[in-house]
């Protein structure tokens, strides 16, 4: 019996040695990538976004919309040691268009080659930054003509439309009226480029093995009841170039996202 | 290492004996229902997620057996994180051989081995699974009670007098037979499983009363979960149960009605260590079903109903459960 007891103690102790051997090391990781997909998921409230569908906002205003789309860039993560990674600056630009979700409503947007480590929050810009802007029109790259396909762009020297919002609404004395909030930073002159970081609900862990990924919810009741009430009645029914309604909108879109949960695969 | 082999032999050899011997005891019949057992199984759903160890109550009437159980489940998962998220449906068929094998008077010993056949419906697109579940196994002791004797009279046949009464302690393991796919675990049914990947404990406790014409088993039983390889670690789980039966005999059957309530609590799933939110539950059910004995043969059905439910942060819903059996007892 003394052997046997004997037997099972280091068998005790290989398995929690065996267990506490971290794989997982700084240096193991040097070198190791994979990618990172946030999933874009827009909704109104706790309602799923449709298109056609109706959808009431404060001050007895409702809306529908038939084009839903956002510029996003710049993102990057932070691991839980401190250290950022950011996305190659060249194609660190995408457009989330709702007509491209899947049958659940999900927009990819896929990020290769991401460093491996263990990240903890990440952070984009709603729009194009005043930077990139500054490339002029060589510099975007492919993204010009994305944008422009997508209906993005005013003419150049405007520059990008930030978020898309086209349908039609209602009010107390109105019905389906014409509904655009076409949001940008107008060239140079005025800047709208925000830019949001949300913290992860558990840590997203990035292999060369692993396909994690992140679902973060797009509340675009928050456009018009964010941070500050847009009312159609009030004019904001047309949003285009205006130098006080843009700052708005794009202060309520900071405010519209948020990472309901990740998986780790 | 000796020491080990000869010890695996001696268990066999006891187990192998024991099943010869107390061949007779099992099968007699003393009044309607002095032999009656809990059973506690186990993971009919794989992972012990959504399913139950609360499914416990195979058979009323007899201690052992051999048999094959057939359950039938069906759940509606929210697939999305919004109020109108379009709904999956899920149908789970089990197969279980199942048995419960004496080791003496004191002991014995319960398996189940499962297979799981899956299918989900998600916007017509059927996605089935299946294949060899996680097999359990569990050794009971079982503690009956005695009828007092009167201090004054004088027992002559010296023997104990059974009060109907006994409790039972079950240890038990839960082995990784079934395939664990870390893609599923994307779904919002984390049940949706052939099995858990993990080697869980099982911890149980039950009391069971057998009167002439009433009975009751209730059992408790605590699940703990172990990590599987990909790092997902499901919750432990708590189940419990009590059923109520009445017996009718006849020279030629023994019919057994029963009611029961049964529920579940699962702690939240883990992976890489760390909590993953939504992913804990209860649930509560109501059951009814039917035993029938013919001579060996023990027929049962049962249908379960759920009472009241959040599992999963009330992205499951089970619908209900069907079970039914066909056991030979020993």
């Amino acid at each position: 019996m003394k052997t046997l007891k004997f037997t099972f103690a280091l068998l005790l102790c290989a398995t929690i040695f065996a267990c506490s051997s971290d794989d997982d090391s700084a240096e193991a990781l040097i070198g190791q990538t994979g990618p990172l997909t946030l999933k874009f998921d827009n909704g109104v409230g706790d309602q799923d976004f449709i298109f056609g569908t109706t959808y009431n906002k404060s001050n007895n205003e409702s809306f529908q919309l038939t084009n839903l789309k956002y510029i996003i860039s710049n993102v990057r993560v932070k691991d839980s040691n401190g250290n950022t990674f950011m996305y190659p600056v060249e194609d660190n630009a995408f457009i989330i268009s709702e007509a491209n979700g899947n049958n659940a409503g999900e927009i990819y947007l896929t990020l290769d080659n991401v460093t491996a480590a263990n990240y903890t929050e990440v952070t984009f810009g709603v729009g194009i930054d005043q930077e990139r802007f500054a490339l002029g029109a060589e510099g975007q790259g492919d993204f010009l003509d994305e944008a422009s396909d997508e209906g993005m762009m005013w003419s150049w020297a405007s520059g990008y439309k930030f978020i898309r919002l086209d349908g039609t609404f209602s009010t107390t004395s109105v019905t389906n009226e014409p509904l655009n909030v076409h949001m940008g930073s107008v060239g140079s002159s005025l800047d709208n480029y925000r830019e949001v970081t949300l913290t992860f609900p558990n840590t997203v862990i990035v292999r060369q093995d692993t396909s994690p990924e992140v679902h973060i919810k797009a509340d675009i009741a928050k456009v018009f009841d964010g941070a500050t009430t847009a009312n159609f009645a009030d004019g904001y029914d047309q949003v285009h170039v205006d130098e006080v309604e843009t700052p708005i909108i794009a202060n309520n879109i900071n405010g519209m996202f948020s990472v309901h949960h990740v998986h780790n695969n | 290492m000796k020491d080990l082999q000869n010890f695996k032999k001696i268990v066999v050899l006891t187990l192998f004996v024991f099943l010869i011997t107390n061949n007779s005891e099992a099968h007699e019949k003393k009044g309607s229902c002095s032999n009656h057992e809990t059973f506690s199984f186990f993971c009919d759903l794989c992972g012990c997620s959504t399913s139950s160890g609360s499914f416990g109550f195979g058979t009323l009437s007899n201690a052992n057996f051999v048999g094959v159980r057939y359950i039938y489940q069906n759940f509606e998962s929210k697939n999305g994180i919004f109020e109108n998220s379009p709904i999956s449906k899920e149908s789970f068929n089990t197969y279980q051989l199942w048995a419960q094998i004496p080791i003496n008077n004191s002991f014995y010993v319960s398996a189940n081995l499962p297979y799981q056949d899956l299918t989900r419906n998600f916007n017509n697109v059927k996605e089935n699974i299946n294949g060899i579940g996680d097999a359990s196994l569990i050794g009971w002791y079982k503690l009956p009670f005695y009828k007092k004797q009167d201090e004054n009279t004088v027992d002559f046949n010296n023997e104990k007098i059974a009060s109907g009464h006994s409790l039972q302690f079950g240890l038990g393991v839960k082995l990784p037979t079934g395939k664990f796919e870390q893609r599923l675990s994307d779904n919002v049914n984390p049940g949706f499983q052939v099995g858990t990947g993990s080697v869980d404990g099982i911890f149980s406790l039950g009391y069971n009363y057998g009167g002439n014409m009433y009975g009751v088993n209730t059992l408790i039983s605590y699940y703990l979960k172990g990590e599987n390889k990909n790092n997902y670690q499901f919750g432990n789980q708590l189940s419990y149960s009590v059923n109520v039966f009445r017996a009718f005999s006849t020279q030629k059957m023994n019919i057994m009605p029963f009611v029961g309530i049964s529920g579940d609590v699962y702690n939240e799933i883990e992976q890489y260590g760390e909590t993953l939110k939504d992913t804990d539950g209860t649930i509560v059910n109501a059951s009814f079903g039917s035993e029938l004995a013919i001579e060996k043969f023990i027929f049962g059905a049962s249908y379960t109903l759920p009472l009241s439910q959040s599992l999963f942060g009330d992205n499951v819903e089970s619908k209900q459960r069907i079970s039914v059996y066909v056991n030979f007892a020993l």
